[in-house]
């Protein structure tokens, strides 16, 4: 492709080609499609259009609460309403009052399809532009395309939002926004973002103690007290403000009767009367509820605070590698203020590697052993899991992983896609997007844990698509192949968890060294040589020892970067060719 | 990319082509030795092919659940009749509105085909189950597409590695193997256009081989598939008669011409065969050429009769204004307002009848004709195809918009002969592939019809406009470039206002403001009529390129005999 000049194409011809894939999708069958009385997902996104357009604040969360009340924060609520307000602007049946439920007509469903396009180009695709810029800004640009593609095309978010009808998209958007702002050192923009993220859909709540460790770690990074608790402060502001602003006409009286109505959205967006899971997903109590029976044996109110102990204990590891981080780089720091200071000049932040890894561990410990989880809500440990994936070597453990995650993360959510009528689709995208991405897990590193479990789970997996396909469940056990799907990709994720703690640890030392005794990164920028090695072994998801170099270090110490990367980037290239299949056309 | 390296691109082909050329057509004469049972059969595909024809496979799958034209059901409905029925009432059956109006090959095709479905779910193949609608039948139906289409891949393929330039021949294998007009006809509307263009690029691909009695069976066989191909009839008769019954200097060779004659006959019997033992023969033809039909079809395919039935309605709005004494036929006002139903009948322009528009069709191939008859090479014989093709577009009875691929995908293979070939071969498909949008017109497969055609426009048209591009030599040239450019940027202009005057229409009518029913026919009018402008333009442009050959650098083609 690029010989033939087309490569000042491939960016837009790539949004271009993943827009037709998405309005491809859209023309399938969705969540709920003609089930009355109560339909789905779908449903309850249009009914939630309707309500917000046709009421006042204080009803959106508390009109009939029986049909797909409004339960989700302040800002989807916003977003509905607009599209609300554009759907009577075309069509006021589409949306009117009561009157429109279960509607289903061929025009109402292209509106709804593509207000998840319009949004989805609005924020998730200007995020994964700016994300392959400035995550692989030291990466050749053909590295940098890959990346997108390989984002662009993800098969289960497609199929979540363009097949059952979500806007998981928008509050992924926001969070890979507040991931390139930390990246380029504005923390209170990326604050913000993240706040938005958390306003959009609560599930953001996952990637909180990723997020939260990391801004911490800055603080001590900066220098506690001083200008990190200066910082601390500003974040904190920041940060509440912008919940302030977005739950706003919710507690001030012109719009709501009085400040305890906050209550009324708050216990409506944490619904903790719910179950331990709903249907069969593929997380830890599930999976064990096949042989321990959970609900029998312990009350809920103990179930919930194993959970909640489980989940801490999930994340505690990568929030502790963060904090360490930064301590360790403050303690070598300072050794070296004037540098230190130029450095706070360029924001830069030699633990950022940490941020994608740190985001993983604590998205799988929620999924894995929180409360109330859906099989959806594997999307958000996907997100990390495939921004690390996209710029890491086919030949790297972090690619084999990436797409192992990322194929069984699609395969747990079959019998949701099925009940959808998204069968077809689902095979589409995955073959697809395996193929684009150059995967063969034959041609895996040999030997290897990560490659002899991808073929036992896909040899697994395929073979109960074959039984499915083949035999109806037996009737003494209806519930047979979710079953087994959870048995299948549960391990699988559990496994995924227990090694995004052991990258991000060995991240850790990589940065700086087990010990604060060894050079930081900036001082070590005089010996050209030693920071040519690192740049080299760099850049997110090249490895396990992976350290992000940014555009800023290259301007400092850039041509002995580009010099020392130039032998790991040959090794690197030949993965990268074969990927592109050499040439597209 | 600057002057010097685009000049030195050229300097490199020239010089490069030379040894090739040398190579290639001695390569042509091994392919003619009785070798390719050999090759056939052995996997040859790059690791580029594989990518596209693995993508655009899930593309293809991912619009199992798109809108499905009545062409699906009457393909279902003869799966069903080629499955219950005994073979000698497959031209009779009338239970559903959709007869079988196909030759008998593809009958023969039809009941291959039923033998699976009926394995997959019998209700397939019920003769009675009529609008079937399962998802069964969605899936088996759209899978056959797709997997027949693969023959069309198979033979674009093979166009690739005999090619001069095989680079430049896998774009446009590319192109023709992800054609727009395939998506909207096959994949969408539901036909078997991928599969029988296979089969006719296979016998242009023996033609350029050298080996001309394949070609004229493989073109027979196709004929036996589907009748329209007739159309091109002209220029594969003139084509083997001149250059395989006869030498080079003009005598007879009797022995080539008897086993061509033998071997086209011998088609003809195992297709025609069981339904002339059993007298059915007026039956069939009688199916084949219903001549009951109108000048246009519903929506006008964007040809000449287009542009008269445009310039008749324009007239008769200004005799209506003015208050001229013209005659104007009655029932041509009629027909005006009915718009888009029934036969056409003109109020103010004489009215035409097939047997004009048929002399009128011979008139122009016999142009045409005639200069292939005095210059019978493979790229002489490929520009002659295209334009007999299109002539029988352009002049034709009652053409259907789809027929425009006819000519298409022949055009296609002339693409990078000269910048002349390729801006007439842009013209053409963008004015053509428009052409075909409306036949897809529920809103959610429009928006994909649209965005695939741009992009596969940008992936054919920037790395081909490069390799061909000429400085225009005079004024004249300069002119016509810019009117063609300003044409092409109209498309866009076409494209918003045909989709918001019934946007804007339906929201009046939903608003129950008033209901123009009148304004229904008018985006259509307007598409017609635009690409209608386009398709002329293009055949003026390859007619005067074909008969005024350059003399100097002709294109890669040129060189195979």
């Amino acid at each position: 492709m690029h010989k033939r000049g087309i490569r000042a194409w491939i960016i837009p011809l790539l949004v271009f080609t993943s827009t037709l894939v998405k309005f491809c999708i859209s023309l399938g069958s969705y969540s709920g499609h003609s089930t009355p009385p109560m339909y789905g997902d779908y449903e309850a996104q249009r009914h939630w259009m309707e309500l917000t357009l046709h009421l006042p604040f204080r009803l959106w969360y508390s009109y009939d609460l029986q049909y797909w009340g409004l339960d989700y924060p302040p800002l989807t609520a916003y977003v509905s309403w607009i599209c609300g307000v554009i759907a009577h602007w075309i069509n006021p049946t589409w949306v009117a009052l009561d009157a429109s439920r279960g509607i289903e007509t061929e025009g109402s469903k292209i509106f709804m399809r593509s207000t998840v396009v319009a949004w989805d180009m609005l924020v998730y695709v200007p995020a994964l532009l700016v994300f392959s810029r400035v995550w692989h800004g030291n990466r050749s640009g053909r590295t940098q395309e890959l990346a997108l593609l390989t984002l662009l095309f993800h098969p289960a978010l497609l199929l979540i939002d363009f097949g059952h009808f979500q806007y998981n998209s928008v509050m992924l958007g926001f969070t890979v926004l507040a991931m390139n702002f930390f990246a380029t050192g504005q923390d209170l923009a990326g604050a913000a973002f993240f706040t938005l993220s958390l306003g959009f859909k609560q599930m953001a709540l996952y990637y909180a103690p990723g997020i939260g460790s990391y801004l911490l770690a800055r603080c001590v990074f900066l220098g506690i007290p001083g200008p990190g608790f200066k910082h601390f402060t500003r974040l904190a502001i920041t940060t509440i403000s912008c919940f302030m602003v977005l739950f706003l006409p919710f507690y001030l009286p012109p719009f709501a009767p009085s400040f305890m109505h906050i209550l009324n959205p708050i216990s409506r967006i944490f619904p903790f009367n719910r179950g331990l899971f709903e249907d069969k997903v593929a997380n830890f109590w599930c999976a064990s509820n096949v042989v321990l029976k959970w609900r029998e044996r312990v009350s809920r109110s103990m179930l919930v605070k194993f959970s909640a102990g489980l989940t801490a204990l999930g994340f505690l590891p990568s929030v502790g590698v963060m904090l360490n981080s930064g301590w360790r780089m403050r303690m070598s720091a300072a050794s070296n203020v004037a540098e230190r200071e130029q450095e706070d000049q360029e924001k830069q932040t030699p633990f950022l590697p940490l941020l994608p890894y740190a985001l993983l561990t604590s998205s799988f410990s929620f999924f894995l052993f929180s409360f109330q989880v859906h099989e959806k809500t594997i999307l958000v440990p996907l997100l990390p899991m495939t921004l690390l994936l996209s710029g890491a070597p086919v030949d790297s453990s972090v690619y084999a992983w990436g797409v192992l995650v990322n194929n069984i993360g699609v395969f747990s959510m079959w019998p949701l896609l099925k009940k959808d009528g998204l069968g077809f689709q689902y095979i589409a995208l995955l073959i697809l997007w395996n193929r684009i991405i150059g995967y063969n897990p034959l041609r895996l590193p040999s030997g290897t844990l990560v490659q002899l479990l991808s073929l036992v789970t896909y040899t697994a997996a395929i073979g109960l698509h074959v039984l499915e396909f083949f035999f109806n469940p037996p009737s003494r056990y209806p519930d047979i192949y979710p079953v087994l799907n959870v048995l299948i990709s549960t391990p699988v994720f559990v496994l995924a968890w227990l090694w995004s703690i052991k990258c991000g640890v060995e991240v850790g030392w990589a940065i700086g060294g087990p010990g604060p005794a060894s050079a930081s990164p900036t001082s070590a920028s005089t010996t050209g040589d030693s920071i040519g090695r690192r740049a080299g072994s760099v850049g997110l998801g090249a490895g396990e020892e992976g350290v992000v170099m940014e555009g800023s270090f290259r301007q400092k110490g850039g041509r002995a970067v580009s010099l020392g990367t130039s032998q790991v980037n040959r090794r690197k290239k030949v993965g990268v060719k074969s990927r592109m299949g050499e040439e597209w056309m | 990319m600057s002057r010097d390296s685009l000049l030195d691109s050229h300097l490199r082909k020239r010089t490069v082509s030379q040894p090739e050329r040398d190579l290639s057509t001695s390569e042509a004469e091994c392919h003619s030795l009785p070798k390719p049972s050999q090759t056939w059969f052995k996997w040859d595909i790059e690791r580029a092919e594989w990518n596209i024809l693995i993508v655009s496979t899930m593309l293809k799958l991912l619009l199992y659940p798109a809108y499905r034209s009545t062409d699906f059901e009457v393909h279902r409905n003869w799966l069903a009749i080629t499955h219950t029925l005994p073979i000698s009432k497959w031209y009779y059956d009338t239970t559903s509105e959709w007869t079988l109006d196909y030759p008998p090959f593809f009958a023969y095709f039809e009941k291959l085909l039923s033998i699976p479905a009926y394995f997959v779910d019998s209700r397939i193949v019920d003769l009675n189950n009529l609008n079937y609608g399962g998802w069964s039948v969605i899936a088996y139906q759209r899978t056959t597409v797709i997997l027949t289409e693969l023959v069309l891949g198979a033979v674009l393929i093979r166009f690739i590695r005999g090619a001069i330039d095989p680079p430049t021949q896998r774009i446009i294998s590319a192109s023709i193997f992800l054609h727009p007009g395939f998506l909207i006809v096959d994949h969408m509307h539901f036909q078997y256009n991928g599969f029988l263009s296979g089969i006719l690029l296979w016998s242009i691909y023996m033609a350029r081989q050298g080996n001309k009695l394949a070609s004229g069976i493989l073109f027979a066989v196709l004929l036996n598939f589907k009748h329209i191909y007739m159309y091109l009839a002209p220029a594969y008769f003139i084509y083997l008669l001149r250059s395989f019954c006869m030498t080079p200097s003009g005598q007879p060779e009797i022995k080539n011409f008897v086993s061509l004659a033998n071997a086209v006959i011998g088609v003809f019997l195992a297709s025609f065969g069981p339904f002339i033992l059993m007298g059915q023969i007026p039956q069939v033809l009688s199916r084949l050429f219903p001549f009951t039909r109108g000048l246009n079809h519903a929506y006008w395919a964007p040809n000449f009769w287009a542009l008269v039935t445009a310039a008749d309605r324009v007239l008769l709005f200004i005799a209506n204004r003015t208050g001229l004494k013209i005659s104007i036929n009655e029932s041509g006002v009629a027909s005006t307002s009915r718009g888009l139903v029934g036969d056409t009948i003109f109020a103010i322009i004489p009215n035409v009848k097939p047997i004009h528009t048929f002399i009128i069709t011979l008139a122009f191939q016999l142009v045409v004709l005639v200069k292939l008859w005095r210059n019978p090479t493979y790229k002489s014989f490929l520009t002659a195809l295209t334009l007999c093709g299109y002539t029988s577009f352009l002049f034709g009875w009652h053409v259907h918009e789809k027929a425009v691929l006819l000519f298409l995908v022949p055009l296609s293979l002339l693409a990078t002969e000269r910048h002349a070939y390729f801006r007439t071969f842009v013209i053409c498909s963008v004015a053509g592939v428009f052409g075909l949008f409306p036949l897809i017109f529920t809103p959610g497969e429009s928006i994909i019809k649209v965005l695939y055609s741009i992009c596969w426009f940008a992936l054919v048209y920037v790395p081909l406009y490069r390799q061909v591009y000429e400085y225009p030599r005079s004024l004249v040239f300069v002119v016509m470039d810019i009117l063609e450019k300003v044409y092409l940027a109209g498309f866009p202009f076409l494209l918003v206002l045909t989709t918001l005057i019934p946007a804007y229409t339906n929201r009046r009518v939903n608003q129950k403001v008033d209901d123009s029913s009148r304004m229904d026919f008018l985006p259509l009018m307007m598409t017609s009529v635009y690409c209608a402008i386009g398709i002329v333009w293009g055949y003026i442009r390859l007619l005067f390129v074909y008969l005024n050959e350059e003399k100097t650098y002709q294109g890669q083609l040129s060189t195979i005999r």
